[in-house]
């Protein structure tokens, strides 16, 4: 837990101090580092809500970025759920369906860490060895519709995605794949979500 | 813009009518559907509407599924085409990583049974948050029946996962009225010839089943068949991805063991 924070709370900070330092400095070119947009989503398995800040690369074929996604005790039934999650985002073609207004279908995959105290990373020494896999690592995969929108007149943000997907866990995927039982229907589920341009 | 709010209205819409898992906010998440919960205490009812003339009765024991949902199904229609079956007990890993995901597949499956079914709690149960769905959605990790003056008692001796001891007490008191049954069958998930409960607590069960004259206990988890008949018999049934179960006819003050491989 203690070494889970170490690594991750820097990294929070790191990211909150770049999103102050690119308001001050909004009108200059900004440095690699600085993120080009923050977000938020709602569920997908990351979170009830995620929020987080992102990057375009490779020339906008890649949007990756790091969240933080929180499910209360209210909803979860269980403890708080904490997790970090490593998101990876392919917008497959860009249509102009508007002013200013593209549609773009997107798939990816999610990289998320649970950093709770039900979950391990690596097995804890109570049991024999090789008795689990570790519990807090888990991957999504997910295919959707993106809509973005360019602001003709910024003020803070110069424009905003909106996001529909449908995605699945990967054990889940694994068990409907390897049993018939298991349909596909039932292992997927939606998410929403906002990007929001510097 | 109208169209970027139309459609996070029709999404926030879509949530708020589709409240079944249509969004998921985390692999572990404890929220039980309606539908699913209390299961135990759904079927003790059932149990109640059968009714038999004779003492004579058989009941199966199915374990450890994991994820082989499929051997679980073929195990499952088996079972209901023997009408002299007349019960289920689950031995426990219900789950593999007990995610929520996995006890609603498995109750799912569990739905096209046509016969009560009863669950003793696994080690494999207890990860992540699988204790919160284990208790939602099935009820109490201790607890016990009688049907037709036999006594069947269900114990938790699960102790690493769950970071709590095992409650001895609870299954000594349990025990205390044997002498009102004709038998009393005992099962819990992990067996005492297993190394994954300590040699204390293997011995305190073994001397709790012969002192209050346990016929019959019953296990799972090592994946393995075992049986050794004495004062107290011990069974142990495999896993259910080797498609076989046991069964137990019970007969007046003695009982016989069958595995049925399919």
């Amino acid at each position: 837990m203690k070494i889970k924070f170490t690594i991750i709370f820097p990294l929070i900070i790191l990211l909150y101090t770049n999103a102050f330092t690119q308001e001050i400095n909004l009108d200059k070119t900004k440095s690699w580092y600085v993120p080009d947009y923050v977000k938020t989503q709602f569920a997908g398995n990351i979170g009830l809500v995620s929020v987080g800040a992102g990057y375009q690369l490779f020339n906008k074929v890649l949007y990756t970025e790091l969240l933080y996604g929180f499910v209360p005790k209210r909803v979860s039934k269980a403890e708080n759920i904490h997790l970090i999650t490593i998101k990876n985002t392919f917008p497959i073609y860009r249509k102009e369906i508007g002013k200013n207004l593209t549609i773009t279908p997107i798939a990816g995959f999610a990289a998320t860490l649970d950093i709770g105290t039900t979950t391990f990373t690596t097995l804890p020494s109570k049991f024999p060895d090789g008795y689990y896999v570790p519990t807090a690592f888990h991957a999504t995969l997910f295919g959707g519709i993106m809509v973005h929108k360019d602001f003709t007149k910024p003020k803070i943000f110069k424009g905003m995605d909106f996001y529909v997907e449908i995605g699945t866990v990967e054990s889940y995927l694994w068990y409907a794949i390897t049993s018939s039982v298991v349909d596909f229907s039932t292992i997927f589920s939606a998410d929403v979500g906002v990007n929001f341009y510097f | 813009m109208k169209f970027i709010r139309n459609l996070l209205l029709t999404a926030i819409v879509f949530a708020f009518t589709n409240c079944d898992h249509l969004f998921e906010f985390s692999v572990y998440e404890a929220n039980v559907k309606t539908a699913q919960k209390n299961t135990t205490a759904k079927n003790l009812k059932l149990l109640e509407e059968i009714k038999i003339d004779s003492q004579d009765f058989k009941f199966a024991f199915i374990t450890d599924v994991h994820y082989f949902y499929d051997d679980l199904k073929t195990v499952i229609d088996d079972i209901n085409n023997r009408e002299d079956i007349l019960f289920v007990i689950f031995g426990g890993d219900i789950a593999d990583q007990a995610l929520l995901k996995e006890y609603d597949i498995f109750h799912e499956i569990m739905t096209s049974l046509k016969k009560p079914y009863f669950t003793v709690i696994g080690n494999h149960d207890y990860n992540s948050n699988g204790a919160f769905i284990y208790k939602q959605m099935f009820g109490d990790y201790n607890y016990s029946f009688e049907f037709n003056n036999n006594k069947f008692v269900f114990f938790d001796n699960i102790y690493l996962e769950s970071d709590t001891e095992v409650d001895f007490n609870w299954l000594s008191s349990e025990l205390s009225n044997h002498a009102n049954y004709n038998q009393v069958f005992s099962f819990a998930h992990i067996p005492i010839i297993s190394d994954d409960i300590t040699p204390a607590m293997q011995e305190k069960y073994n001397s709790l089943m012969i002192e209050n004259n346990v016929s019959l206990s019953v296990h799972g988890h090592t994946h393995s068949y075992s049986y050794e008949p004495g004062d107290v018999s011990y069974l142990i049934i495999p896993a259910l991805k080797d498609t076989a179960y046991g069964l137990v006819s019970v007969k007046n003050d003695t009982f016989n063991v069958e595995l049925i491989e399919l």
